[in-house]
């Protein structure tokens, strides 16, 4: 095996200490002795234990947390048919349909929203909420879809159809274990946009329901205390520990060097 | 699984999801972040037999949107007085039955029967903060800045020596209102010739601000960073608990200019969709007793305008001016009225171009 350039290590090592630098410096000052946070006073746990007893802020984690797993679910389920339809049917509405969800600015799609479930009735609360994010989540699981799909063989599946297999058989034994990558990407995408979304949350959420960043966001003018670093590094622990046992669960789920 | 089981399946689940969470009676309060004492919650939870259920905003606009787009379900609101108007004039608010009110008589008259809401039918004070001078005291006299004028964040004669150790608040009405007052007129004035002079006297002391900053100046300040803040005067008032509590050396202190300053006062109004105007109406005459006012005063540093909270509130707070305005402060305050659309285009014009000038 030639050996790899310097450079290219340089680089890499850059791009991941881009990515990881940020993360790791909210988990280091979430132990700063310090109400502020602006520089590093002492070693503490003093935020973990204030958290602890902070029934609001884990309220709204755990609202968080429910929220984003709902809407991850659900809209990988619509999103990934959303995807299936796409590829195979070239219908022309579809697409606008589908996709238009992610063109649309936040701002707009959250008033229309909330003006909807009013109109409806709906009492704004967790489902309303839930709601709306399915709703945004569904364009984007399926532009992943749709992409995994376009370098799929289709005669993978044809073949399947003439060995016998009904068309949900070899969906459910050809396109889907094939398409997996794709449609984890999409959930995980779809998570990550649900936990940290704020405009669209901010207008469906009713009373008493409040999500982490409209916590943090309403914290801003008074000063963010280590708390919230506290609560992001649990948050962020739970997020890799789902990845880390879904990659053990299933080795080749998040790899897309498989053939296809 | 069959389709009726499903069905029922279906139906349980939301059935499970629409029932309430507690049987106990709620209120519901709209707020902003840290304005209120826990232990003035837990007190109130104790007397009503309810639970108070918070959810905040973090500026008036975003509470205007989200009610006038139709949100429902919140008791009591926390608007300041500019809003309040908006709220009473788009028919938001419910007034308020004053006899199941009394202490409204420990408010200060002087804070009761404003332009905004006349009679007080819709509203009555909570909680105000002043928009004034914050400054580094060690630093400050240093230099030998002055401290009781707008002249010192506007005159390039000062700034000079201060050139990238002051923020300014990144609001359009806040500053321009400051630029006002120092050149003379009211916070009010709606005159465009006087607009442009305030806007030209912003862009003559641009060059010499670190920033625009509505957010972190409280960090700045306590960390010695900046040395002069245009700001308001809990977030001042908090800066300096942090920076005592850091044990700096220095500390950080409240400057009234003498021109003048915005006044910003928060009410208590009911919403008109409130589920429970009774415990509403319990929670607002609550707020009054001037021993659970005053407990929002000691913790983050606001003004009171309840006569009755004074003698609950610690004394280093009763004697700042920018918290307790005595009279002949108090009446050069102003509280700022709102715009109309075309006066708010032109601010918005002039605004644009602070912010792009060099």
């Amino acid at each position: 095996m030639r050996r790899q350039s310097p450079w290219l290590w340089t680089a890499a090592l850059a791009a991941y200490a881009f990515l990881y630098v940020p993360l790791v410096i909210v988990v280091v000052y979430s132990f700063n002795d310090s109400r502020l946070n602006a520089e590093w006073v002492g070693f503490t746990l003093d935020w973990y234990r204030k958290l602890a007893a902070d029934d609001d802020m884990l309220a709204a984690a755990g609202n968080s947390l429910l929220i984003a797993l709902t809407a991850s679910l659900v809209s990988t389920v619509l999103g990934t048919m959303a995807g299936v339809a796409l590829h195979r049917y070239k219908l022309r509405l579809l697409p606008i349909l589908v996709l238009a969800p992610i063109a649309i600015p936040e701002i707009l799609m959250g008033v229309s929203l909330l003006i909807f479930f009013v109109l409806l009735n709906v009492t704004l609360g967790l489902v309303s909420v839930a709601l709306a994010h399915i709703a945004f989540c569904i364009g984007f699981v399926a532009i992943v879809v749709r992409a995994r799909l376009a370098g799929m063989d289709e005669s993978l599946t044809e073949a399947a159809r003439d060995c016998g297999a009904t068309p949900a058989r070899a969906f459910r034994h050809v396109t889907l274990p094939l398409i997996m990558p794709g449609v984890v990407a999409g959930a995980l995408m779809a998570f990550t946009l649900s936990i940290d979304d704020f405009v669209i949350t901010f207008f469906t959420a009713g009373a008493g329901t409040v999500t982490l960043p409209l916590l943090i966001y309403s914290m801003i003018k008074i000063s963010v205390t280590p708390e919230v670093n506290a609560v992001s590094t649990l948050l962020m622990l739970l997020t890799l520990l789902l990845i880390v046992v879904a990659a053990k669960l299933s080795p080749t789920l998040l790899r897309s060097d498989r053939e296809i | 699984m069959n389709a009726r089981a499903l069905a029922a399946a279906v139906l349980a689940i939301a059935t499970f999801a629409a029932a309430p969470a507690h049987a106990k009676d709620q209120l519901h309060l709209y707020n902003w972040n840290n304005y209120i004492a826990p232990e003035t919650i837990k007190r109130f939870e104790g007397v009503c037999q309810c639970e108070v259920v918070q959810t905040y905003y973090s500026d008036n606009e975003e509470l205007l949107a989200k009610l006038a787009a139709g949100a429902k379900g919140y008791d009591v609101l926390v608007p300041t007085s500019n809003a309040v108007q908006a709220l009473i004039r788009g028919g938001q608010l419910k007034p308020l039955d004053k006899t199941a009110i009394p202490n409204i008589k420990n408010v200060d008259p002087a804070y009761l029967n404003t332009p905004f809401d006349p009679g007080n039918q819709y509203s009555v004070p909570y909680a105000m903060s002043t928009t004034i001078l914050g400054y580094n005291d060690e630093k400050m006299k240093e230099l030998g800045l002055p401290t009781d004028s707008w002249a010192v964040i506007f005159d390039p004669k000062y700034l000079e020596k201060v050139k990238g150790r002051v923020t300014v608040l990144d609001s359009a009405n806040e500053l321009f209102a400051a630029a006002l007052k120092y050149l003379g007129y009211s916070a009010n004035d709606v005159d465009p010739k006087h607009w442009d002079e305030a806007a030209a006297a912003i862009k003559k002391a641009k060059p010499y601000w670190a920033a625009f900053n509505a957010s972190s100046y409280i960090k700045e300040l306590t960390v010695g960073n900046i040395w002069l803040v245009h700001g308001y005067s809990n977030d001042i008032f908090q800066a300096n608990l942090d920076a005592q509590a850091a044990g700096r050396k220095f500390r950080i202190l409240q400057g009234v200019p003498k021109e003048g300053a915005v006044l910003a006062v928060d009410n208590m109004v009911i919403h008109k969709s409130a589920p429970r105007p009774d415990l509403a109406l319990r929670f607002i005459n609550f707020m009054l007793e001037g021993r659970n006012s005053a407990e929002l005063t000691n913790l983050i540093g606001s003004g009171n305008p309840n006569m009755d909270a004074m003698k609950y509130i610690k004394p280093e707070l009763t004697k700042l001016p920018a918290v307790f305005p005595p009279k002949d402060v108090q009446a050069k305050l102003e509280q700022l009225k709102d715009l109309t659309v075309a006066q708010r285009r032109l601010r918005n014009k002039l605004w644009t171009e602070i912010k792009a000038s060099k």
